[in-house]
This record gives structure tokens, C-alpha cells and sequence, in this order.
């Protein structure tokens, strides 16, 4: 793992960081199951175990008020380092501290001072109406009625709430949805907010809203922010240092700047090719552009970075010995970026 | 303590919400209170007593276990259910005991019920059944408490199975067998005093028949004199019990959690 951060070490020998985690590891058994019914019955007796390390010996500290992107592909580990985080998952081995404490033993005390946003589950009471959600909140979490009152008529103009406040939480759209949970994810003014995947399945209207209301309450609280995301639009708008991990090991830790300059010019452009046996990279691109085998026949991509070629001059050169019948010039993703960085390190 | 009244107020709110469930359930608890009526009635056809005891009693004790059985099951449905889709997951990131909350909203819904469904059952069965007042004076009040401890014991053994749920993910078979055992042995279809003897000293040592036979029993006078305050004592000692193990239990079961889905 490479720290691009050596100010993070200070501040943890400090002591001053929100988040610390040290060697963090959690592994799960997961019961192997033989095929058939055969394995059903088989199952009832004997049991197969294999064990899974979905989060490896990984490191890192987050200061208050920082934005950071936690990012990875499906299953590399980032649910699972959230869940350790707020406590609800006790972790194999290594060290974890959230504001001073170590929330698998004093979860109740910790869930205090944290809020979470699951884009896949909701939060708030299902059957009843989003308001008295709100006023559940705000007994179990015994905020002040002064603080709660302000907080909620600021949230309700920032993300409009009002129209939302009598319905009840199943009839709401995603989208409403979503802008109520992230209310009451920032109710309580928790020091820490985790956001899991929260702008999964919006239009870019309420994404814009739900960036700026993040980035606002960072502003306004110096929240500390921990997001998880698959949306490299949400990284950019939100936060200033992300951590790739992959396999359950941290990959990079930096500036969101830093993997922009490194990884920022990656571009891909998927060919579909009328192939008559192997495709061979032409000459000019050679050492420059990689070769990205498509699933289907004829399907090949290719990666170069656009500070060596631009995309003008790798097409034309396919197109100077095959015959293409379609081809797309595709966005960075975070997930090339992290395939990237898999394949050849940092 | 006041974010579990919040919560269990919620819960109140909720259920008054819902008047097609409400309907539906008043409608098949009076249909059950019927045919209960019409099988005792056919039963005592040609007898004056079974073992002592007369028709009007034995009504009385059938309708009155009836409605309490209805009390008996809890809310480890309700926990198992988050178990395995992985809502646990935020419920365990807020800053309340689980065990409270969910105890909480199980007396919501059993407040509503006794108010919307249970009380006015009970008054048509006086007008229409004919079931008897309270043995003594005294026992009315003593069998009101006792019933209260029976539906807190029950609805801690459900919470047990729903625990369980963090180690066997399909309770069904689970809940089947608990139903069984508790519509025998709680004493909800019969007196356990109609037991052969030996099945009647099984009984006093499970907890089950702390959740409907020792309250209407204390009603009825089946059960009588200082008997009465050695029953209620045993049903606390067994609430107690089951209160420690759920604990236990839970504390096991956090420390093995696996959040499901994600």
C-alpha cells in the first residue's frame, strides 16, 4: 500500500484523526453447499467451510472533515469496512477508533455520533409518514427540540422536503426517498456520516442536490463524510482524498488530485470489429495502447493514456487495417481506474 | 426510557391505521370464540361436569385462553425477518437496544389490540356466551396481573426463535414446533387440569404454562388460595429466567453477527 498522505501519520500520533483503523481484517466462513440434491442431504451431515477474507489487514486514518471517496469494485470490502466502522460487525483481528472509541464495544455510544445513508435499504420507518419519522429521530437520538426544530426547517428547504413531510415513507419515489433519508442521516449533527452508495439509481437532478447538500453540511458542521460510490461524478463534486481497495487491501490513499494526474487521462475505446482471425495491435500503437479482450467475437478494447495519443489518432490507426462496425469512446470509469491500478500497481 | 414510549406510541398510531387488518382479525377471533361455543356445548350435551368442572366454567376458560393465546406469539418474526434481509443492520447502527425497541413495539400492538379487539369480545361473550365473573373478587384483579406476566413471557420465548435466527436462517420449522408446544402445553386449548397426572408434573416445570393456563386458571378458580400467589411467583422466577437468557443469547449473537445483502 503506498500512503500518499505522510500529514495523516502526524495527526495520528497526535491523536487528533476521527477514523483509525489498524491491521482491520474480518473474515467470513461461508458454508460450501455440494450441488444437487444429493449435496442437500450431504449438507445435513458434513459441512464444507471456506473461509473469505473480505477485508485485508488494511490502514488508514481520516481527519474531521474530510471528504472521503471509498471506493472499489463490487465486494471488494468497502460494505463491510462501513459495517466494522459503525460497529456492527466485530472485526477478526486489527484495531478500529472511531472519535475515541471502539464502536464494536460501545456501539450504542458511538451510533450516537454517527449517521448512515444505505442506498439499497431504507432507514426511515416504512408505514409511517416521513414527519413523524423525523420526530421518532428525534426521541431516539434526544436532540434538543430547539436544535431539532431548526436543523429540520433547514433541511426541509435545502432538499424540499415540505411537500414530502405527510406521506408515508412506501409511497415516496427513490428520489424522495432518498432526500429524506439523507435528512435524517444529518438530523442528529453526527460528527461522521457514512454514505453508502447514495445517489444509486437517481436522475441527475436530485444527484446535483444531494452532492451540494453533503458538501453544505461539510461546510456548515465540519462533518467528516465516508462515501461509497460507483459514480466517479460523485467522487469529483464531493470529496478531496479517495481510497481504492480491492480484494479487501487498501490500493491507494490519496488527493483525489494526485490519481487524476496518474489516472485521470486513462481512455478507452471499445471497437466492434469484423475480425478474420486474431486481432494483432497495429504497429503504431504498439507499447502505447493495451488490448482489452471483449466477450463476445470481434469485441476488443483498448486503453492507452491521453497525454501519449489522443483517441483520433488510435482510431484511425484500427481503422487502417480492420474493418469497424461500430466503436464507443468510453468515460474513465472508477472501475478501469481500479482495474488499472490492480493490474499494474500504482 | 423515553425513546422506547416514542416508539411504542408509533406503534399505536400505526396499527389504529389499519382498519381492514383490524376487521379481519376481531371477525376471526369471534368466529373462533363460536365455534369454541358450539363444540363445549356438544361436548357437555349430556353431562352436568368433566372432572369437576361444569359448562359454564369450562366456557369461561376456553373463550378467556382463547383471547389470551392471541397474545402468545411476539415479535421474533419480526426480528428473524431482519435478520435475513439484512435490515438489522440499521437497526443495530442506532443508538437503542434492539431488544427494548422491539419489546416496545410488540406492547403497542398488543395495547391497540386489547383495546380495539380483546375488551369488546370479552363484554359480547358475558352478554352472549354467558361466561362467568372472576371466581372471587380478588382473583379479577390477580388474574389481570398474572395474564400480564404471561404475555411478556411469551413474547420473550418468541423472542428466543428469533435469535436463533442469526444461527438457523429458516425459522419456519422452528416456529411450527414452538406453536405446537405452546398451543398444547400453554394450556390454550384445554385446562392443563384435565391432564393425566404425570403430564400435569411435565407442565409445572416448562415456563409455557405461565402464558395463558395460570392466568385463567386464576380466573376460574381452578386455581385458588395461597396456590395463586405461588403461581404468579413462579411465572416472575420464569420471566426472569427467560429474560437472562435472551441476553445471554443476544450478546452471542452480536458478537457472531453477519449482516446479509451487501
Amino acid at each position: 500500500m503506498v500512503n500518499y498522505y505522510p500529514e495523516n501519520r502526524e495527526y495520528f500520533e497526535m491523536g487528533c484523526s476521527m477514523i483509525e483503523v489498524r491491521g482491520l481484517t474480518k473474515e467470513y466462513t461461508i458454508v460450501k453447499k455440494s450441488p444437487g440434491l444429493r449435496g442437500a442431504v450431504k449438507g445435513l451431515f458434513v459441512r464444507d467451510y471456506t473461509v473469505k477474507r473480505a477485508v485485508d489487514n488494511i490502514n488508514f486514518s481520516i481527519n474531521q472533515g474530510e471528504l472521503v471517496g471509498y471506493i472499489g469494485a463490487n465486494g471488494a470490502g468497502k460494505s463491510t469496512t462501513i459495517k466494522m466502522l459503525s460497529g456492527i460487525l466485530t472485526p477478526s483481528s486489527g484495531e478500529v477508533k472511531v472519535n475515541g472509541i471502539i464502536p464494536y464495544q460501545e456501539r450504542k455510544k458511538n451510533a450516537q455520533t454517527i449517521g448512515a445513508v444505505f442506498g439499497q435499504r431504507t432507514q426511515l420507518f416504512w408505514d409511517i409518514a416521513v414527519r413523524e419519522s423525523y420526530h421518532l429521530l428525534k426521541h431516539i437520538y434526544q436532540i434538543p427540540d430547539k436544535q431539532h426544530k431548526e436543523t429540520l426547517e433547514m433541511f426541509i428547504e435545502v432538499l424540499n422536503l415540505g411537500p414530502l413531510l405527510a406521506t408515508p415513507v412506501r409511497q415516496l419515489s427513490l428520489g424522495q426517498k432518498m432526500r429524506c433519508e439523507l435528512a435524517a442521516a444529518f438530523l442528529h449533527n453526527p460528527s461522521i456520516v457514512y454514505l453508502d452508495e447514495p445517489t444509486i439509481g437517481l436522475d441527475v437532478a436530485v444527484k446535483t442536490r444531494i452532492r451540494a447538500f453533503i458538501r453544505e453540511m461539510n461546510k456548515l458542521h465540519n462533518t467528516t463524510v465516508l462515501l461509497t460510490t460507483h459514480d466517479m461524478q460523485d467522487i469529483e463534486e464531493i470529496c478531496n482524498r479517495i481510497i481504492i481497495i480491492d480484494e479487501g487491501k487498501v490500493l491507494y490513499d490519496g488527493s483525489l488530485a494526485s490519481i487524476k494526474e496518474r489516472f485521470g487521462q486513462k481512455r478507452v475505446i471499445h471497437f466492434e470489429l469484423d475480425l478474420e482471425g486474431e486481432f494483432t495491435l497495429p504497429a503504431a500503437l504498439e507499447g502505447k495502447a493495451n488490448v482489452i479482450p471483449g466477450e463476445e467475437e470481434g469485441k476488443i478494447s483498448l486503453s492507452f493514456s491521453s497525454k501519449e495519443m489522443n483517441a483520433a489518432d488510435v482510431i484511425s490507426a484500427v481503422l487502417g487495417e480492420y474493418r469497424a462496425r461500430d466503436l464507443t469512446i468510453a468515460d474513465p470509469k472508477i472501475e478501469t481506474i481500479v482495474h488499472e491500478i490492480y493490474e499494474r500497481g500504482v | 426510557m423515553r425513546k422506547y414510549w416514542e416508539l411504542m406510541k408509533s406503534q399505536i398510531k400505526l396499527d389504529s391505521a389499519y382498519t381492514i387488518w383490524y376487521w379481519s382479525g376481531t371477525a376471526s377471533t369471534i368466529l373462533r370464540v363460536f365455534v369454541i361455543y358450539a363444540f363445549w356445548s356438544a361436548v357437555y350435551d349430556n353431562r352436568v361436569e368433566i372432572t369437576g368442572i361444569p359448562l359454564s366454567t369450562m366456557l369461561t376458560y376456553v373463550v378467556l385462553a382463547t383471547l389470551l393465546s392471541n397474545y402468545s406469539a411476539g415479535v421474533g418474526y419480526e426480528l428473524a425477518n431482519r435478520v435475513r434481509n439484512g435490515e438489522v443492520a440499521i437497526e443495530l447502527m442506532r443508538p437503542y437496544d434492539l431488544m427494548h425497541k422491539l419489546v416496545a413495539l410488540d406492547l403497542g400492538t398488543k395495547i391497540t389490540s386489547s383495546v380495539r379487539n380483546t375488551l369488546p369480545i370479552i363484554i359480547l361473550s358475558f352478554i352472549f356466551i354467558g361466561i362467568n365473573l372472576p371466581h372471587t373478587w380478588f382473583a379479577g384483579p390477580l388474574s389481570i396481573l398474572s395474564a400480564i406476566i404471561g404475555v411478556f413471557i411469551g413474547a420473550q420465548l418468541d423472542m428466543i426463535i428469533g435469535i436463533l435466527a442469526f444461527w438457523v436462517f429458516y425459522i419456519w420449522g422452528l416456529r411450527i414446533l414452538r406453536n405446537a408446544i405452546l398451543l398444547f402445553f400453554s394450556g390454550a386449548l384445554l385446562p392443563i387440569s384435565l391432564f393425566p397426572d404425570w403430564l400435569q408434573t411435565v407442565s409445572t416445570f416448562l415456563p409455557f404454562q405461565s402464558i395463558v393456563y395460570v392466568p385463567v386458571a386464576i380466573y376460574t378458580g381452578q386455581i385458588t388460595g395461597s396456590d395463586i400467589y405461588f403461581s404468579i411467583l413462579m411465572q416472575l422466577v420464569w420471566l426472569v429466567v427467560i429474560f437472562g437468557i435472551i441476553r445471554l443469547l443476544w450478546s452471542f449473537a452480536l458478537r457472531r453477527v453477519t449482516i446479509f445483502g451487501g
